[in-house]
């Protein structure tokens, strides 16, 4: 028994993002004429394609209790999928009952309103702290990915890295350079939990740690390569590289042992993931070779594949450079450029080679004896005095 | 520092488990004291043979697994010898052949392995344990040789007035902790105040530094290894006269490993104080602690001395991984 | 010509991934296995069988066990043997006290039983390394030689501390001759083998190779290194265990005490070394080795019509092995397995020089 169509109960604020139901004086005797009006709303709201708010309008609406169920149902369902948030307006004790029971009561208490303007001023609020929450959300991500606060590290009486701090940005390529012995090597071991500072915090996404554990960096998704190479020098370098893997793989001793079906699914799996890295580092021709055997440069290019194999969201390069003629640093260079720009990895990365850190860095800080002597875009660092008198010396 | 607490911890426990069966009442003050006796004593042996070890190892760097079955080499040639000449000829010329062993070992065994992990060095060493093992009796014979050093043999009661009883101790026992304290006081001034001396501990430090300050290294080494044939003899000779020159692999081979790890691989007081805490150790567990045991478990026999030096290594390694006297490693990567 | 991979392309992943990938090595190892089950039983002698490859097959096991841990996790234990005399203990004990048991079950219990005492054994691995580990596994060693001869409940209070088995009953078949006792063994060391292949290919294998290789590393990529240790010494034990209790029940049929002693550690630890430390097929180039050398030096001198004492045979063998030991550590390290491979290699070749 309506006075108006359901289509006419439906209408879509877009200014307000809301989406109102009216069910004002509307009786449902039977899960049917639930069906029926519900089926309308689903049809409208998939339709517009969007999410919307929910104004809801009880006044007068009457709900059998064969129907309650149904109607509840259906409500919470659109609401579950396309829902910003709902308010409510007045809806009869009954009605309250009845969607009490399916929306779960904290929720329901908290958005019945007795008037219009009542709701529509809460769906205000709503949305306004719905578009702080994105914009904080946003702030966040615009935040620094990695933050290094005050941190200094010795060893024994050796004090390898004193009072530093920097930050780098998500999806960036940073260089740290600085003489031998400035500690930075160090620096790459405390973000990646092989060394434990004695002071200073080191914040990783969001998550702010005094001292990092290597099992958590590396689950965090931090991985890294070393200037002397640490490949695992009695496997292949097909074996080297799904050792990258290990963290995914999950399957249990026994499972392993027998090869069961779902072990040998997941040895595949890994297995396609490291041929698209082989792919793409372009070492598909020493898959099988013992790593012992293979030149320095094409070691170091394992050791890298080796690190992407964790899908890092940061990825550490201790002198990756290092040692190799001028080809094998082209080559070196445009897989570097590419891990960033393909997977949009935030590189951090120690080098010597001038050329290569002015070419390809966007940020670089520069360490000398410990301490944070300048940081900056590479040609603020390159003009810099301070640093051309440690490191770069005059002429560069 | 956690592992000194825990440290301390043990000592404490150890030293509770060592007066307590005096304390108790469970023996008398003259037979504990005697078996503390027996236990240094035989401590001693202990120290002779790590002795040469970390002599070895503070003058070249090198793990000689090997020394426990030069010293029973040694043992068995004097033995051997002492039956045709004086015996004084014939420890004279076991040191020779000791030295030509000694090079040998080094040329052969140990140079080519020189930087590999210790393990490997280890598994080598027994490689070349057997091996002398089988050389020895090839050439020597298999039976068990006397080594007569012309001390008496029968146990001598002193003390009789401090202690009801008195106290038994053997003179050989006594001959042997005088030697082997001589050798001790010796080495030591060896190396503190003489010019090889302090060489040795220079190259031990570092070789290319005391290259470049030009001492020659070859004759270093030459010097060292006679050092440790002598030890080894001494040490042979000693337990050779005492137990009779036996092949026993776990007791001259390996029980050497758990006094260094007490002792630590480059000290010399430490490999004293290794063995003698083993020696005693071992004594008294078998003599007080095994009854206990027995009775507690209702075991067949004792035969605790077996895997107590063992066991007492690996607790101690539980709370310092480094060893007693060991150095820190810090693994650059 | 005959060991060439031409034509042999693999299209899938999971062809490349295979345990044999190349024909002629399926094809050898099927007619191995046939000659293995079905043509040896008929050819070789009683004496054949006990003196050599029961023995050979048992000490397979044991080393296989032993290489897991050292050759492919790199923790050092010079005292294995240990483990081996649990397994068999408990193996006894498992069917004295419980004999609705089947055999094949006990076995399995033994071995887990060996797995549990492992694995406490191999605590101590996650603080001390290498020499100091070594050291270790000896207390292991001899405390559990202390341990079999003393508490007489572990030999159902034989007044001579020796324990004696029956004959072993499967289903029904009676495992009671030489060729019987063969094809037990060749079968469970056919799966134990297979078994520890698929192991070492696997996640797990690479995991314990990465912390041989280099631990510090292996952590920074994600491997948990308590894991690994726990996992391979509780995995080498229970193979350990298993043979301990074979070792025992079909090849000894009665032991004392010291049957699992110091000497029997040593001899599992030169086979890995001879045979190849970190592969399979070494574990079992080691234990022939180290079985057949006695027998051949024992028979040697009539062969080569020399008069030789006994004793001077057993100094021979000691020096022998001795000279074995040092030889390969510093000439081959990977043992007689790589010799394999480098001959297999020069087939492949073959006839071509180079």
């Amino acid at each position: 028994m309506q006075d108006r169509t359901t289509a006419q109960r439906l209408t879509f604020h877009d200014a307000m993002e809301t989406f109102e139901v009216d069910f004002s004086d509307l009786t449902f005797t039977d899960t049917a004429e639930v069906d029926t009006f519900y089926d309308e709303v689903d049809r409208q709201l998939a339709a517009s394609g969007r999410r919307w708010y929910f104004l809801v309008v009880y006044p007068g609406c009457v709900i059998a209790p064969e129907a309650w169920e149904r109607f509840a149902e259906r409500g919470k369902n659109s609401n579950i999928n396309s829902s910003l948030g709902t308010v409510r307006v007045g809806a009869a004790a009954q009605t309250r009952d009845a969607i009490r029971e399916h929306a779960g009561r904290a929720f329901f208490r908290a958005n019945i309103f007795d008037t219009r303007e009542q709701a529509i001023a809460a769906l205000g609020e709503m949305r306004k702290r719905q578009r702080a929450a994105d914009a904080g959300t946003k702030a966040a991500a615009a935040d620094a990915f990695l933050r290094i606060e005050n941190v200094s590290l010795s060893f024994g009486g050796v004090k390898a890295i004193t009072g530093v701090s920097f930050e780098i940005k998500r999806g960036e390529i940073t260089s740290i350079i600085g003489p031998n012995g400035a500690g930075k090597s160090s620096m790459l071991n405390v973000i990646n939990g092989v060394y434990h500072p004695q002071q200073g915090t080191v914040t990783f996404m969001g998550a702010k740690r005094h001292d990092m554990n290597t099992h958590a960096a590396a689950e965090r998704g931090i991985a890294r390569t070393f200037q002397n190479i640490a490949l695992f020098k009695g496997m292949s370098v097909l074996d080297n590289i799904m050792t990258g893997r290990n963290l995914r793989m999950k399957s249990g001793l026994l499972a392993q042992a027998f090869r069961l079906p779902s072990a040998e699914r997941e040895e595949l799996q890994q297995r396609e993931a490291v041929e698209r890295i082989i792919d793409f580092l372009e070492i598909q021709a020493h898959r099988k070779t013992p790593v012992g055997r293979l030149p320095y440069g094409l070691q170091k290019r394992v050791d890298l594949a080796r690190a992407l194999a964790m899908e890092p969201k940061l990825l550490l390069l201790d002198e990756p450079m290092a040692g190799m003629n001028v080809e094998e640093k082209q080559d070196m260079c445009r897989f570097i450029l590419d891990v960033n720009d393909q997977f949009g990895t935030t590189i951090l990365l120690i080098e010597h080679d001038m050329g290569v850190v002015m070419d390809i860095s966007q940020f670089v800080v520069v360490l000398d004896h410990g301490m944070k002597i300048a940081e900056g875009t590479p040609d603020e660092v390159r003009s810099d005095p301070v640093v051309i008198r440690a490191y770069l010396g005059v002429g560069h | 520092m956690r592992g000194k607490r825990n440290l301390i911890v043990l000592f404490v426990a150890l030293l509770a488990g060592l007066i307590a069966p005096l304390a108790t009442g469970a023996s008398s003050a003259g037979f504990w004291v005697e078996v503390l006796l027996g236990g240094l004593m035989a401590g001693v042996l202990y120290s002779l043979v790590a002795l040469g070890f970390v002599l070895i190892f503070k003058a070249s760097g090198v793990f000689n697994f090997a020394q426990g079955a030069m010293v029973l080499f040694a043992a068995l040639s004097v033995a051997r010898m002492a039956e045709k000449m004086p015996l004084w000829a014939a420890m004279l010329l076991a040191v020779v052949i000791m030295v030509a062993l000694a090079f040998v070992i080094e040329r052969l065994v140990l140079r080519p392995l020189v930087n590999q992990d210790p393990v490997v060095l280890l598994m080598a060493t027994l490689g070349v344990t057997y091996f002398l093992d089988g050389f020895g009796q090839t050439v020597w014979g298999s039976d068990i040789y006397e080594i007569e050093l012309g001390i008496a043999k029968e146990p001598v009661m002193i003390l009789g007035n401090l202690f009801d009883g008195g106290i038994l101790i053997n003179k050989d026992d006594v001959a042997a902790t005088a030697a082997a304290a001589l050798l001790v006081i010796l080495l030591a001034l060896f190396f503190q105040k003489t010019k090889t001396g302090r060489a040795l501990r220079a190259v031990a430090d570092d070789h290319l530094a005391a290259q470049s300050i030009g001492i020659p290294l070859n004759s270093i080494w030459v010097i060292v290894w006679s050092l440790a044939g002598v030890v080894a003899l001494v040490a042979g000779v000693i337990w050779g006269a005492k137990l009779g020159v036996q092949f026993s692999i776990s007791q001259v081979a390996l029980k050497a490993l758990p006094v260094v790890i007490l002792g630590g691989f480059t000290s010399i007081p430490g490999a004293i104080i290794g063995g003698l805490i083993i020696g005693v150790g071992e004594k008294m567990a078998e003599v007080f602690l095994g009854p206990v045991m027995v009775k507690a478990f209702d075991l067949a026999g004792g035969g605790i001395e077996n895997w107590f030096a063992y066991v007492l290594a690996l607790l101690f390694l539980l709370v310092l991984p480094e060893g007693l006297f060991g150095e820190k490693h810090i693994d650059r990567v | 010509m005959l060991y060439r991979e031409n034509g042999q392309f693999k299209t899938s992943y999971r062809a490349d991934q295979q345990m044999l990938p190349i024909l002629q090595d399926r094809i050898f190892m099927g007619l191995l296995l046939l000659f293995v089950f079905v043509g040896a039983p008929f050819i070789f002698s009683d004496y054949f069988f006990l003196s050599i490859l029961i023995p050979f097959l048992v000490l397979s096991l044991a080393a296989l066990g032993l290489n897991l841990l050292v050759g492919y996790c790199g923790q050092i234990s010079i005292g294995h043997a240990a483990f081996m005399s649990v397994g068999a203990y408990a193996a006894y004990n498992l069917v004295l006290r419980v004999p609705q048991l089947n055999f094949l079950v006990a076995l399995i219990l033994a071995g887990l039983i060996a797995a549990v005492v492992g694995l406490l054994f191999g605590i101590p691995s996650l603080r001390i390394r290498g020499l100091y580990l070594a050291v270790a596994t000896l207390a292991a060693q001899f405390f559990m030689d202390w341990a079999f001869a003393r508490v007489k409940w572990f030999t159902n209070y034989a007044s001579s501390g020796s324990v004696s088995t029956a004959t072993i009953d499967i289903f029904g078949w009676q495992v009671n001759s030489p060729v019987r006792k063969y094809l037990f063994l060749a079968a469970v060391v056919t799966v134990f083998a297979i078994l520890a292949k698929n192991l070492v290919r696997s996640h797990m294998g690479r995991a314990w190779m990465a912390m041989r290789d280099m631990d510090v590393a292996a952590e920074v990529i994600g491997i948990r290194p308590v894991y690994a240790k726990l996992t391979a010494f509780g995995v080498s034990s229970f193979y350990v265990g298993v043979a301990g209790a074979l070792w025992g029940f079909v090849h000894l049929g009665s032991w004392e005490p010291l049957a699992f002693n110091i000497t029997l550690s040593l001899n599992l630890l030169f086979m890995i070394i001879i045979g190849g430390m970190g592969s399979i097929l070494g574990s079992f180039f080691g234990a022939f080795f180290i079985v057949a050398l006695p027998i051949l030096l024992n028979r040697a001198p009539e062969w080569l019509g020399i008069a030789m004492s006994t004793a001077m045979v057993s100094h021979l063998e000691s020096m022998i092995f001795g000279s074995l030991i040092v030889f390969f550590l510093i000439v081959e390290p990977q043992g007689l397995a790589r010799l394999w491979s480098i001959g297999k290699e020069k087939l492949r070749l073959w006839p071509f020089p180079h």
